[in-house]
């Protein structure tokens, strides 16, 4: 039988891959589905103890969890538009520079790979030839 | 210790070292960076990670074997939510990204729904549809397309976040399992396991099931047939009550399992204490009605009308004890509309707070998100 064990370490691993993808991923909306991902693991955690305890206080809570994902989704989004405004990029390092005093900076030491740009390999028609003069059919 | 070692002993601590281990480079394989991408080792890693993580999850926390169409559905929704999650944590494109978080938001509605949750199954669906159409429309708005980027083609510390995230699952694993019926069952610790639901689902199963039949036995006349129907029920109702302990069976027939009011015996909430009293009254009434019955059938050859009466009396008693400790179902059936009345009964102050933060957010979402006008 599926005991509130199971659950719960599935809701465990759920919430590490969030906290995994919110500590390392760069693009700020990764990183806030990473932290959406991390609460969908504690709504699976409520419900398996809503389940366990046969009461609807788990589910309840639940509920709110989701308004606050939504609420948050809300303001995350708005302040990702303001912060792509001032250096139009989605890379939350371009903040460092507003990092603790003493923080050794990130720098990025490996050249990003260059890839052709798309379109680099369509074919080509050739440049058309001269254009022949016809007399004027009249 | 080498990791086949600890797999092979089944130590619980080596084989969830293993996991972890494996699991934090597949992570630190698979994240995007420019240089020491692995996906085909990542994956590797990652897929036996799984094995490792399934077979202690199966070894620790019991094999879930008899409800076959549960399982089934438990295990593809768990493995959904966690494969997408790690292509969603690990793809490099923001946008194939989402779409992998959208089938993860699937495969948790779907466990939702295992666990009686549907109204909350089809708000997640309804509000994640949302979200995950209007994030999609930023990605669209806001990523660059063309090549390479720092913020999708570098890592954070890759090494070091995957090692964090997955000492943090080893950790909530291994403090789960400390307080599993497993481990207590293992070290006879019965103070350091959660508090159990009183009667599982599959022991009310088997209580309801015998409370059936014993309705039809008390409606026989017929001493073979009254036997052959409640051949092993003394056994099958010993082995969720238990026996007595003053009882000669009690060392004869060692139970696998613990019984519901030795499980209950360190509680104290009034709840378990009256399921457990309703236990022990159940071992003593099933010892008393099944040594009544085959007194009185078995020591004559052919048993008259008021001594098979006789036999079967004290079981109508049993069967209304027997139904009253397998107790109501798991969660009401109508669980929407019980949730609402919850919501509007015992939740009502949550609720206005819950409408007034959404209202707040919004404002302060058109606050943010208005471009300010710098006058000359």
């Amino acid at each position: 039988m599926i005991s509130v064990w199971h659950y719960l370490a599935v809701a465990a691993v759920l919430f590490a891959l969030g906290l995994i993808g919110f500590l390392t991923r760069r693009n700020l909306i990764t990183m806030f589905l990473s932290a959406e991902l991390m609460l969908q693991g504690v709504v699976l955690n409520l419900l398996a103890f809503s389940r366990f305890h046969a009461n609807l206080s788990g589910q309840a809570f639940a509920l709110f969890v989701v308004t606050v994902a939504a609420c948050e989704a809300g303001i995350a989004m708005a302040l990702f538009i303001v912060l792509y405004r001032r250096n139009k990029s989605l890379d939350a390092s371009v903040w460092q520079s507003n990092r603790e005093a003493g923080v050794p900076s990130s720098v990025d030491t490996d050249a990003l790979p260059t890839v052709a740009a798309e379109g680099a390999d369509d074919p080509k028609l050739q440049p058309a030839g001269a254009k022949p003069q016809e007399p004027a059919r009249v | 210790m080498s990791l086949f070692a600890a797999m092979q002993t089944g130590n619980p601590l080596g084989q969830l070292a293993t996991a972890v281990v494996l699991g934090a480079l597949a992570i630190y394989w698979l994240l995007p960076r420019p240089r020491g991408r692995s996906i085909a080792i990542g994956t590797f890693a990652a897929i036996a990670s799984t094995v490792v993580l399934v077979s202690w999850v199966v070894r620790r926390f019991g094999d879930p074997a008899p409800d076959l169409v549960g399982n089934i559905l438990f295990w593809l929704f768990s493995a959904g939510a966690v494969g997408f999650g790690t292509i969603f944590v690990c793809q490099r494109n923001p946008g194939r990204g989402a779409i992998a978080f959208a089938f993860v938001i699937l495969s948790v509605c779907g466990l939702f729904l295992l666990l009686a949750a549907p109204f909350l199954m089809a708000a997640t669906i309804v509000i994640y549809a949302g979200a995950i159409i209007v994030t999609f429309l930023f990605v669209l708005m806001l990523s660059h397309a063309d090549g390479p980027t720092d913020e999708n083609d570098r890592t954070r510390e890759p090494m070091l976040g995957s090692l964090a995230g997955f000492a943090f699952l080893g950790l909530v694993l291994f403090a789960l399992y400390q307080s599993s019926p497993a481990a207590a069952s293992d070290t006879n610790n019965l103070e350091y396991a959660l508090p159990a639901r009183p009667v599982s689902g599959e022991e009310r199963a088997v209580l309801l099931e015998i409370a059936e039949q014993l309705g039809e036995v008390t409606k026989l006349q017929d001493k073979d047939a009254i036997l052959e129907k409640t051949k092993l029920m003394r056994d099958r109702i010993a082995e969720i009550v238990g026996v007595p302990p003053t009882s000669v069976d009690a060392v004869a027939v060692p139970s696998k399992r613990k019984s519901i009011p030795d499980r209950l015996a360190l509680l104290t909430d009034p709840r378990s204490i009256a399921t457990k009293t309703l236990g022990e009254e159940i071992r003593q009434m099933n010892v008393k009605a099944f040594n009544a019955l085959e007194n009185n059938l078995l020591s004559k050859a052919n048993p008259s009308a008021t001594d098979i009466q006789k036999s079967t009396e004290a079981l109508p008693a049993l069967r209304e004890k027997l139904i009253y400790l397998a107790g109501r179902g798991e969660l009401p059936a109508r669980n929407v509309a019980n949730i609402g009345y919850v919501l509007y009964s015992e939740y009502l102050l949550a609720i206005e707070m819950a409408g007034t933060i959404l209202l707040v957010a919004t404002i302060g979402t058109v606050a943010i998100a208005t471009r300010k006008r710098v006058s000359a």
